[in-house]
């Protein structure tokens, strides 16, 4: 076990490592300056911005000097736009407010996703299965904007039930949070349906109930186990991607989370934020992953392969 | 252990490939036609629990950190056209972080909100020699820091020398060189060699008393006394987040966050929350305490204008510092159809206008120019595009801005003449040109839509083709700056009231000079109106060099004369002034008085 999950941390480590370099080359090879503004200061006063911000040694220098900068100090300094703030400020204020809606979200899809799902399990084959099946091809073709755009018009515009954007109350959450859940309650849904489906069909669950188990007991004790390895295994990587995922959701919703702060960060070109956010995404990304692979190793031993 | 059906197996192994395995999963759930026993809700939930629980504790601490805290009844919220970027004064150059500068710190001048005239602020009174060039500022004992202690000549050295050091980075650096020895002083450091700051033409005689010596007579300069650059900065409070074994420019830019910052003007910073909103509660020690009347000042910004102005309309903010483009036409309709009063739009002193690329064959010929130029319909733009009470331009300097300075007569439109300047320039009917390149940055819709409608009035009338370019705005800054264009949309806001502020970005050596344009008879007049101290001599002079800009040289065509605005309701918000600077000055917001109660309620 300890190989195991040694192992996987120094793969994940090689796995942040080529997403540093990748993202950071390919700033590089955007086009734009991120000093030259609408009013031009004198050529000493863009050489020192350079330096501090160390682009006036070449791009590998740049590479070098900023993944020192991480492993040394945990950060990558000041940013280039907000310049009172060091990137892991801007993170840590802009975070929570991606968590939390991501949280929300998450929570949404996962009661109605499971519940729908068994419905649909239940009943299998008659009109709530097919209205399930239609439902979650929909939430999984249809992408966040036009999801987002359409609980908007409804919602806020046309009925005026809730507010159209911003952040601070309970009532400006729903929208945006309704709008990121839909892709993982329609996975979750199909996920757990199938899963329920699938353990209830199997040998063994024929063989509880061959020893006489009641079927309430065969459900909690051998069908459910089962049939939410693959919901809890689902949990890991959506809560990363819900994270990642919820850019759009917070551009059209007009919530000051990470997304917004990182679109704006590419467009500005300003280095150190967009490296910073891309590295905390990546951990994220890896940790969940990493850790619902130990808790899947820990459940089934025969993954430690 | 029961095994885990082969499928399930699949999804455990690559969580990262979900896609297949949901696929995998569907199929197997569907081809199932045995049947199972229905699934027990309640068990199901119990599963869920521990996942549901953690999200839901997650989410809502974090909702809770994120939150901003309820604001009170009694607080006024003005929302600003952008994030603030620094709130270091020697740093800034966007004008909302200058405008939040203006509440937090004052300089020895501060502006009348009406006329833009410079008044005393921390100095008491001036005195200025005959020949213009040495100020003698009168520095007033209770002028304090908003730490209590006393604002001297000391804290006004400490900022202006630390401005000047390269390393700073001072975006408007080059406002100071007007002081005598500036520009040599900073010109050595960035050279790396060695300088003193007592070649600087600034001396402090006594703790408040502060002497200035200009290299020429400045006109601007006691306004100039009111903008960021030249405000005092406290160098106790900064010294913690000296950075060691660096240059005096180098302070932890946490230094500007509270509750380190420490101000001397009107308000003092009690919160700051990343791209959300700034606090600003009035300043005890302040010299001119009783001007301040609004109690707590939230200074708010939101990701688009739309919705800035939805919370506008909800209550949520009080002051709209700018009319969102996309609903001006229809709020200015409905104010002159008297069905709102909330609306305070006016020209302001900045101009939309299209640079030249002069560096290059063949728009290096003004005649070109000038054709460009006559062929436009600038009032069909403004009426049919716009649709905004906009003043369409045919100077450089917005007309009537500046008291005494009178604006030359431009060229008006012109189709034949344009056509006999194409012959003369020896491209009859555009033949022979080549197809330029036409810039403009994406942002604004309205951009590149005139673009369109200027693109086809040269072709029509002109025979001129042009290929229009939009790119992001870095994108586009660097290609501009780079002369990497033909003909290029700019725009551009005074920085003082002074014509000097447009005319000098077509002097030789500008880095704002971005056309390319250098004629030494410009440079002359120029060179001569900034050592005339006689203010309706210098006048002439630079009516003279916009004159020749506008009618002969024409290195870039202006088009229209920016209109900005401000939304609050006039019955319940007072001391905003409108000037053509959008300069709002904080220090006076306040509500009106029997409004208070009114605001209460909606507060509530």
């Amino acid at each position: 076990m300890k190989k195991f999950i040694f192992s996987r941390l120094l793969q994940s480590v090689v796995v942040v490592w080529i997403v540093y370099t990748v993202t950071f080359w390919l700033l590089m090879a955007t086009p734009g300056d991120p000093f030259i503004g609408k009013k031009q200061p004198p050529p000493a006063v863009l050489a020192a911005l350079r330096r501090d911000y160390h682009l006036n040694q070449g791009d590998f220098h740049a590479y070098l000097a900023y993944g020192w900068q991480i492993l040394a100090h945990g950060d990558f300094g000041p940013t280039i736009s907000y310049a009172n703030w060091t990137v892991l400020d801007v993170i840590r204020n802009s975070l929570p407010v991606s968590v939390a809606l991501g949280a929300m979200a998450l929570l949404i899809a996962l009661w109605l996703g499971v519940a729908a799902g068994v419905l649909g399990a239940v009943y299998r084959g008659r009109w709530p299965d097919v209205a399930l099946a239609v439902g979650t091809l929909l939430g999984i073709s249809l992408p966040t904007f036009v999801i987002g755009s359409g609980l908007l018009m409804l919602f806020a515009v046309e009925t005026s039930l809730l507010p159209s954007g911003g952040w601070g109350s309970i009532e400006q959450l729903i929208l945006p949070a309704c709008t990121l859940s839909v892709l993982f309650l329609a996975y979750l849904a199909r996920l757990s349906r199938a899963s329920a489906l699938d353990v209830i069909s199997s040998d063994f669950i024929r063989t509880a109930r061959a020893k006489g188990l009641s079927p309430m007991k065969v459900i909690a004790g051998h069908v459910l186990p089962n049939a939410s390895i693959p919901v809890l295994a689902f949990l890991g990587p959506a809560t990363a991607s819900v994270l990642t995922g919820s850019f759009i959701v917070e551009k059209i919703f007009a919530i000051p989370g990470l997304g917004e702060v990182f679109v704006n960060a590419c467009l500005d070109k300003d280095i150190p934020l967009v490296l910073g956010i891309v590295l905390v995404y990546t951990v994220l990304l890896v940790l969940m992953n990493l850790l619902v692979d130990i808790a899947c190793a820990f459940a089934d031993p025969r993954i430690r392969l | 252990m029961p095994m885990a059906p082969m499928e399930t197996r699949h999804a455990i192994k690559s969580p990262f490939r979900l896609e297949r395995c949901r696929i995998e999963l569907l199929g197997h759930g569907l081809n199932c036609r045995k049947r199972g026993n229905g699934v027990s809700l309640s068990a199901m939930r119990q599963t869920l629990l521990i996942p549901s629980l953690v999200l839901l504790i997650v989410g809502s601490i974090c909702f809770y950190v994120s939150t901003p805290h309820r604001q009170g009844a009694d607080a006024i919220s003005f929302c600003e056209a952008g994030q603030i970027h620094t709130l270091d004064p020697d740093k800034m150059t966007w004008m909302q972080d200058i405008r939040v500068a203006t509440g937090l710190w004052e300089g020895l001048a501060q502006l009348n909100p009406k006329t833009l005239q410079p008044v005393p602020g921390v100095a008491k009174s001036w005195k200025i020699s005959h020949d213009g060039l040495r100020y003698t500022f009168n520095l007033r004992h209770n002028a304090r820091w908003s730490n209590g202690r006393s604002v001297t000549t000391a804290d006004f050295l400490f900022a202006w020398k630390r401005i000047l050091q390269p390393s700073t980075a001072g975006g408007y650096v080059t406002m100071l060189f007007h002081i005598a020895g500036a520009k040599d002083y900073f010109n050595s450091l960035a050279a790396g060699r060695h300088a003193a700051f007592g070649s600087v033409g600034i001396q402090a005689p006594t703790p408040y008393k502060l002497v200035v010596t200009l290299t020429h007579p400045c006109a601007y300069f006691l306004s100039l006394m009111a903008f960021p650059p030249f405000f005092p900065l406290n160098p106790d409070a900064m010294a913690k987040f000296r950075s060691h074994g660096q240059s005096p420019a180098h302070y932890n830019p946490r230094w500007t966050r509270p509750p380190y910052l420490v101000s001397d003007g009107p308000y003092y910073l009690a919160a700051w929350k990343f791209h959300q909103y700034l606090e600003l509660r009035p300043n005890k020690y302040y010299w001119d305490r009783q001007a301040v009347k609004c109690p707590v000042l939230y200074v708010r910004n939101f990701p688009d204008s739309q919705s800035a102005f939805l919370a506008y309309q909800s209550g949520a903010v009080n002051v709209l510092s700018f009319v969102p483009t996309l609903f001006a036409p229809a709020l200015l309709r409905q104010q002159r159809q008297h069905l709102r009063d909330d609306v305070h739009y006016r020209q302001v002193f900045g101009s939309y206008y299209y640079n030249i690329n002069c560096r290059h064959k063949p728009l290096n010929n003004p005649l070109i120019r000038r054709a460009l130029d006559m062929a436009i319909d600038k009032r069909a733009i403004v009426k049919h595009i716009l649709r905004l009470p906009d003043r369409t331009l045919e100077v450089l300097v917005p007309p009537d801005s500046i008291p005494g300075y009178v604006s030359p007569r431009g060229l008006a439109m012109n189709i034949p003449a344009a056509r006999k300047l194409l012959i003369k320039a020896g491209y009859p009917g555009g033949r022979g040109l080549p197809v330029f390149k036409f810039l403009t940055n994406s942002g604004a819709a309205i951009n590149i839509r005139i673009a369109q409608a200027i693109a086809e009035m040269w072709r029509q009338n002109l025979g001129v083709r042009v290929n229009i370019h939009q790119e992001e705005s870095k994108i586009f800054n660097q290609d501009v700056v780079q002369g990497n264009y033909d003909i290029a949309r700019a725009g551009w806001y005074g920085d003082y009231m002074d014509p000097t502020t447009w005319l000098d970005l077509y002097r030789t050596g500008n880095p704002n000079n971005l056309t390319g344009f250098s004629n030494p008879r410009l440079n002359a007049l120029l060179h001569a109106a900034s050592r005339q101290a006689d203010v309706a001599r210098r006048f002439a002079l630079l009516h003279q060099a916009e004159k020749l800009l506008v009618t002969r040289w024409m290195p870039s065509i202006p088009l229209f004369q920016y209109s900005d605005g401000l939304m609050y309701n006039p019955r319940r918000i007072g001391g905003i002034s409108t000037n053509v600077r959008m300069i709002t000055l904080l220090k006076y917001i306040h509500w009106i008085h029997h409004a208070v109660p009114q605001a209460a309620e909606a507060g509530r």
